[in-house]
């Protein structure tokens, strides 16, 4: 354990040197921590302005922490991804003579952290806002924290290190826990829709008895109940039922033979987590740890292409191989949320007059503010192929990103045509929007290159994303304010054809000013 | 001594290693042969307790997965995985801590000296190119005085000084009695170095050989004779 607390001590002590020595990770840190004391006073503000500042108003902050807490516990512990391994403890912590309990305990360091710093935050509150005595809140930090973490780390351990069920039964357990997890949520969704979703029947809620009835998450919520606005027979019951179980479980995990089997699932685990930093850093929407084997279908036929037009007909290959051709997960997303849109927004957009209008601003939100996810020509500017391929940088980037181009039109069909056929928009403003957002793509990714280019690792994937936000606003922001100027002082059908010109001509010049980053591998910083 | 007796794994529906058995005395080098997929690393990391498995592995006649066991085995994995936030120094500090090592402050010192990462000691474990971060491995892994020590892929990304210093590393090592057992494709860095060597294909052990036994051949002699491939 000495050893273990020594990676933790000094891995701490090292990342704050590292943080002080960068004045980005410190200004972040300090603006998160403002941005927390600035959460929690709006939050004291707004208990007090709603007269939630009682030991009930308590009650309903920790009922939805206990519900999420003990959501989000099973539900990882159950996949076996609730405990975060890293490549390093697979090359010097399992091999070392350390129990292997100690270790997955160990592990789970950061979880109990920030268990314990809500707690103490409640407990604090508690005394200070929400009117409690001191020594209930404290009996509640003690007594809440406590037992979760027994908890927690029972459950973890059990699941994780049980190396006496066969592995077949202890399958079944994990299901059998998410199956309970699902009677749970349907318990709560056939609460509200008895009783529909109001300010009094969500209030209920938080006092509804089976809540309280329900195994483990339920005898939780009535301990906080017994502490905070007393006893009754109910919470009282099912206070000793928690307690009880979470002794049991204590004393079962306590007793368990753990000769490190789960290491392969860790191991795996910490290779998958790397993976998913390393994806993430590159600037990509990672949506989970662990992917499945990719399958890919097989095509027939040749392309003869020579130069960097080859570049095209590989992705092209590439992209039939995959499953869904160029769609993805990401497709799917964007037609999920221009449905949303088209019904949530429609009255706003028609009460402007000028639902063309609303529907290019969207456009331009989603291109200025949204990251996305990497395409296949992003890799292009790691491989050294491309660098030596004989042929001029502007058709190198330009058949390196085509098919994205392709791909931004697709998906501005996707969002254009039903939102624009849901706020009753012309079809030649539908046809306009469209191309308009498929030239946005195109400048917002030459400029993604640029700003690469430009400030390289220094600032890392953030700081290259404001950087390009922050150029787009500025081209853009000026042909918007030429495009609103005709469009008052001559005629308002001229908006869109000025801006889809203007864009054009800005993003083929900003496209030749990234040609060069295909001319050789080397960045500018 | 390292003793595997029927060590058998499998991925899924995959056989990864079939009812393997070999043994390895004390202060002497064993060798794993093998080509890629053989079920090298797989043998490697069931030994280093990464892996369930099915049959016996013995680290001085203690099973592999107790602490006793543990505490006198070193590991140098085929790709070093450092923790980021940690010096080299600190990385030793480890070491002696996990596993109560008895080395001073003077022979870490030499160990680094010797493989050049004296001027490299506070660099972290995030800023290490691999070659280094090899280097870090191997140092740990001799920090912990073992009397095992399983090599995986160990010449991979080194320069040819370290090389040179690993080897005479092992052949001290076989001098104080360790047992070293090193699994690689590349014949030619192990050459003048093992005592008995093993030569795996297709997740099974296909041949062994002692030194003594090999007469004039060369490992290459050996190595093809057994698996049937034409080198010359």
């Amino acid at each position: 354990m000495k050893a273990l607390l020594y990676v933790t001590k000094r891995s701490l002590m090292n990342n704050l040197k590292r943080a002080v020595r960068k004045p980005a990770t410190l200004f972040l840190i300090l603006f998160c921590i403002g941005y927390a004391i600035f959460l929690i006073q709006i939050g004291i503000t707004a208990a007090r302005k709603l007269r939630f500042d009682s030991a009930k108003g308590l009650v309903v902050l920790v009922t939805i922490w206990a519900l999420y807490v003990f959501f989000a516990d099973f539900l990882s512990y159950a996949s076996k991804k609730g405990v975060l391994f890293k490549k390093g403890q697979t090359h010097f912590v399992f091999p070392a003579p350390i129990s292997p309990k100690l270790v997955l305990v160990y592990s789970a360091w950061m979880n109990y952290i920030f268990s314990v710093g809500v707690n103490l935050l409640f407990a604090i509150a508690g005394a200070t806002v929400f009117g409690v005595a001191w020594w209930k809140m404290v009996l509640f930090f003690f007594l809440g924290c406590g037992l979760e973490i027994v908890l927690e780390c029972s459950t973890m351990v059990i699941l994780y290190t049980n190396e006496q069920i066969p592995a077949k039964v202890l399958k079944g357990i994990c299901i059998g826990i998410k199956v309970f997890l699902i009677g749970i949520t349907l318990l709560i969704v056939y609460y509200f829709w008895k009783n529909g979703i109001t300010l009094e029947t969500v209030f209920a809620f938080f006092d509804w008895k089976i809540l309280q009835i329900i195994p483990v998450v339920g005898w939780n919520i009535a301990l906080y109940r017994l502490l905070l606005l007393g006893p009754t027979m109910l919470n009282a019951i099912c206070s000793v039922l928690y307690i009880g179980c979470a002794v049991i479980l204590f004393a079962a995990a306590f007793r368990m033979k753990c000769g490190g089997g789960y290491y392969e699932e860790a191991a795996k685990f910490a290779d998958d987590y790397a993976e998913m930093r390393k994806r993430s850093k590159n600037g990509e929407m990672v949506m989970g740890i662990g992917k499945k084997k990719r399958k890919f279908r097989k095509v027939e036929g040749e392309f003869s292409a020579h130069g960097a037009r080859a570049v095209f007909y590989r992705q092209l290959l590439e992209y039939k191989k995959e499953k869904y051709f160029i769609f993805s997960k990401m497709t799917l997303t964007s037609l999920f949320l221009a449905a949303i849109m088209s019904f949530v927004m429609r009255s706003a957009a028609q009460k402007t007059g000028h639902p063309e209008l609303f529907l290019l601003g969207v456009l331009a939100y989603v291109t200025l503010c949204m990251t996305g996810y990497l395409g296949k020509w992003e890799t292009e500017l790691k491989n050294p192929y491309l660098f030596l391929i004989p042929d001029s940088p502007f058709k190198k980037i330009w058949y390196a990103t085509l098919m994205e181009h392709v791909k931004a039109l697709a998906d501005g069909i996707l969002i254009c045509v039903p939102v624009g056929f849901v706020w009753g928009i012309r079809p030649v403003y539908v046809v306009q929007c469209i191309l308009i957002y498929t030239v946005l793509q195109a400048n917002k990714l030459y400029l993604k290159v640029i700003a690469q280019w430009m400030v390289g690792e220094l600032l890392g994937k953030t700081g290259q994303e404001l950087i390009r936000g922050l150029m787009q606003m500025v081209i853009l922001g000026l042909g918007a304010g030429i495009a609103v100027l005709v469009g008052l002082l001559i005629d308002p059908d001229l908006v869109f054809p000025i801006l889809l010109i203007y864009s054009l001509i800005v993003t083929t010049l900003v496209g030749l000013l990234a040609a060069i980053r295909f001319d050789s591998m080397e960045q500018m910083v | 001594m390292l003793e595997i007796r029927n060590l058998r794994k499998s991925y899924g529906r995959n056989l990864a290693v079939d009812e393997v058995s070999f043994f390895v005395p004390d202060g002497q080098i064993g060798i794993l042969l093998g080509p890629n997929g053989a079920g090298k690393s797989t043998i490697i990391k069931s030994i280093a307790g990464l892996l369930r498995y099915q049959g016996q592995i013995g680290i001085q006649e203690i099973p592999a997965r107790q602490l006793e066991a543990k505490r006198i085995f070193g590991y140098v994995p085929e790709i070093p995985a450092m923790f980021e936030a940690l010096t080299v120094r600190e990385h030793i500090e480890y070491i002696r801590k996990a596993y109560a090592s008895s080395i001073t402050d003077e022979e870490v010192e030499a160990l680094l000296e010797r493989f050049e990462l004296k001027d490299k000691q506070d660099k972290l474990g995030n800023e290490l190119s691999k070659g280094m971060m090899q280097k870090v491995s191997i140092c740990c892994a001799l920090a912990i005085r073992p009397k095992v020590i399983l090599l995986d892929e160990p010449m991979v990304g080194l320069d040819p000084r370290a090389i040179k210093e690993l080897k005479e590393t092992v052949r001290e090592l076989r001098d104080q009695g360790v047992t070293v057992l090193i699994s690689t494709h590349m014949l030619e860095m192990v050459e003048d170095l093992w005592d008995v060597m093993f030569v795996m294909e297709k997740g099974k052990i296909i041949g062994s050989y002692r030194k003594s036994e090999a007469g004039e051949k060369d490992l290459d002699d050996l190595f093809f004779e057994m698996t049937g491939g034409d080198e010359k």
